[in-house]
């Protein structure tokens, strides 16, 4: 029944975007496009356009950026759509690209729903950073920054290995098939628990994002592989569904979990036992990667194409070392 | 929908009213439908499926451990299920289930955060769980109230209504699933407690079963729920009250997905607002497998609880005998199909007879 709730935001986003086109052809008839400073990057209009708004992983990201952007004179705002929905994220678009910023910091939501309307903004003299996520058409864009997943699913399977004693059975519980990070995450964990000759990695299962099913598949794998020793969640709901799972079986704690990000509520999850990995993204590092491409840009120097940022994973006695604790993600500035 | 069931109906369910009406009297009618061809057939599905994995995993399948699981595992989709099934008899449909269990959560949910959060003491969980059984039991009566007065079909109804609880919910918090949502004394005690070794979710489970199931064969409310499903015309003439009746039938559906909310809750301790866009088609395709008539007038909570089952033991059962995921959902829906097939079958015969 999904599909019935995009089709409602799709009618209702229509609607913004008529709107919007309409402001926005106002607005390009006043030429303000550029701050006019020739050189350097004081004085750069920069926005920042994320996934989801109040995903402590975007803040985290947003606060970094801001603060580099800041040290460098920049003319620094940013928001956010209020869900990951391509309807709600190219009103967004189309209203910061009215305001000719000379750079965008963005997350796209979607690869290639908004490859047109970056398309337009680039080709009217805005600097495109692609950050965290990206789109297919490698015309856009001057630079793409993102977390190595492949490598996160990798310190995931080790730190889980460690876990395990480096025996057992493990399995990987994810969303859905087909999304470039969780696929590339589960591709990394999976080469590197080939590593550890005593581990026997089950079939991946997907719970489509439903925690009922993650509960009920973690304990459908317990019935069939008593030995199973670690699991990979998928995302958070993935998370929930699991522990509940494992608790409902009495296994809580002797079955290792290991989940992505470090969000406030993951962090706590952690620290009540729940948890036992975290693989922590580095979303300060992409956001303040990408106001530096930026600027290097505005300062006609070289810029990196692609950068891939650090992943560190966190458990329950490295978590209070303050180089470790430095990656959780935080719900605010 | 309701419209066209009553073209269809007096002509396809004038041959076994009278012999129904008659069996009213003489057996109790919980007892004969208990009894039901319809139930034989798809419990015999269910057997064989167990059978089959039992077979299949020696050692593995049906033991203890995992016959609880499933039960635990079954048990918010069965609350769902019950309520479902009124609906439905009433050639009636519900899609709203998982938006409304949302909202009643967020509601409780966010009591819940003002009021101690995780740490609350029994009297925040008390007033949590009657926040949620209210906010469910009005929003459907409410979907109920459109549905009698305003000759809107349920179809369209409760759609509207999926989409509007959801976005109330996620008004309310933003899209994100609040912290500290559930107490730990919801948690430990509904949640992952047990009275002599069976999981509370489990009895109260039982208990709305087995309650709503008297009720839909043992009580005036069940039979006019019955015959308003078979002929809303005649029980109009009758004079029994058409609109009010249904008004109550979404209002029980409401109840339970507000019960739903509170099991949900209680076991997975967060609201996941994201995670119930397809409750209704779950419960709807266990309801469909259970025997109860889409065109209304036909149907029983026990049937429910087979077809809530079948597909619980179908995906447990695959995973366990290791089966390729992919095959879950093509088995659930052949399942599906034949059972619906093997019950045309059968009214088939039995009407040429």
């Amino acid at each position: 029944m999904s599909s019935t709730r995009i089709t409602r935001k799709v009618l209702v986003a229509a609607g913004t975007v008529l709107a919007l086109t309409g402001a926005a052809a106002c607005s390009s008839s006043s030429d303000s496009g550029g701050s006019g400073s020739k050189g350097g990057a004081s004085g750069k209009k920069v926005r920042l356009i994320t996934g989801v708004k109040s995903d402590p992983f975007y803040i985290t990201m947003t606060c970094a950026a801001q603060t580099e952007a800041k040290a460098k004179g920049m003319d620094f705002s940013a928001d956010g759509s209020a869900q990951w929905d391509v309807s709600v994220q190219r009103p967004l678009i189309d209203s910061v690209a009215a305001t000719r910023p000379d750079g965008l910091l963005i997350s796209p939501v979607d690869v290639s729903a908004l490859t047109p309307s970056l398309k337009q903004i680039q080709s009217s003299g805005t600097k495109v950073a692609l950050v965290d996520t990206t789109v297919t058409d490698t015309s856009i864009g001057i630079t793409r920054i993102s977390s190595d997943n492949e490598k996160g699913g990798r310190v995931a399977a080790d730190a889980l290995a460690k876990l395990m004693d480096e025996k057992g059975s493990a399995i990987v519980i994810s969303v859905k098939p087909g999304v470039s990070t969780t696929d590339a995450r589960i591709k990394g964990f999976t080469e590197e628990m080939g590593k550890y000759p005593n581990i026997k990695l089950l079939p991946t299962l997907y719970d489509n994002d439903l925690p009922a099913t993650a509960a009920s598949q973690i304990q459908s794998t317990l019935a069939a592989h008593p030995d199973l020793g670690g699991v990979f969640a998928g995302n958070t709901n993935t998370g929930t569904g699991i522990a509940t799972g494992l608790k409902q079986a009495g296994k809580q704690g002797t079955v290792k979990v290991a989940a992505f990000d470090a969000e406030p509520d993951e962090v706590a999850s952690l620290k009540a036992g729940t948890l036992q990995v975290l693989v922590a993204q580095d979303p300060g590092a992409i956001g303040k990667e990408a106001v530096d491409q930026l600027a290097a840009a505005f300062e006609g120097k070289t810029v990196q194409k692609s950068i891939g940022t650090n992943m560190v994973a966190i458990t329950k006695a490295n978590m209070n070392q303050p180089e470790i604790s430095k990656y959780f993600y935080k719900a605010g500035c | 929908m309701s419209a066209n069931s009553q073209d269809i109906k007096p002509t396809a369910k004038a041959p076994d009213a009278p012999e129904s009406d008659g069996g009213r009297f003489a057996v109790p009618p919980w007892l004969r439908r208990a009894a039901g061809v319809s139930e034989l057939w798809t419990f015999v599905i269910l057997v064989a499926l167990v059978a089959f994995f039992t077979i299949a995993a020696p050692g593995k399948f049906f033991t203890t451990y995992d016959i609880t699981q499933i039960a635990v595992n079954a048990s918010i989709y069965l609350v769902l299920g019950v309520g479902m099934t009124f609906v439905i008899i009433t050639a009636g449909i519900d899609l709203s289930i998982g938006s409304v269990l949302v909202l009643a959560a967020v509601s409780a949910g966010e009591y819940n955060v003002h009021h101690g959060g995780p740490t609350a003491g029994w009297g925040t969980v008390v007033v949590c769980v009657v926040i949620a059984l209210a906010v469910g039991t009005g929003w459907g009566a409410l979907q109920g109230a459109v549905v009698a007065t305003g000759k809107v079909p349920p179809l369209i109804v409760t759609l509207g209504g999926l989409g509007a609880a959801l976005g109330i919910a996620e008004l309310a918090t933003g899209g994100q699933d609040p912290a500290g949502a559930a107490a730990t004394h919801l948690q430990n005690s509904l949640g992952f407690g047990k009275l002599l070794g069976i999981p509370w979710m489990v009895i109260l489970a039982a208990v709305v079963t087995a309650l709503f199931g008297a009720v839909l064969g043992a009580t005036r409310f069940g039979s006019h729920t019955l015959a308003i499903g078979s002929n809303p015309t005649a029980v109009r003439r009758a004079g029994i009250p058409v609109g009010r009746h249904l008004i109550k039938v979404y209002g029980l559906m409401g109840l339970l997905a507000g019960l739903g909310a509170v099991m949900w809750l209680a076991s997975y301790g967060t609201t996941s607002i994201a995670g119930h866009s397809t409750d209704n088609l779950k419960v709807i395709t266990a309801v469909v497998l259970g025997g109860t008539s889409l065109f209304g007038g036909r149907g029983s909570v026990l049937g429910t609880v087979i077809g809530v089952f079948i597909p619980a033991v179908l995906t447990t059962g695959l995973i366990v005998i290791g089966v390729q995921q992919y095959w879950q959902d093509v088995a659930v829906g052949v399942v599906l199909v034949v059972a619906v097939y093997i019950d045309q079958m059968r009214r088939k015969t039995r009407e040429r007879a």
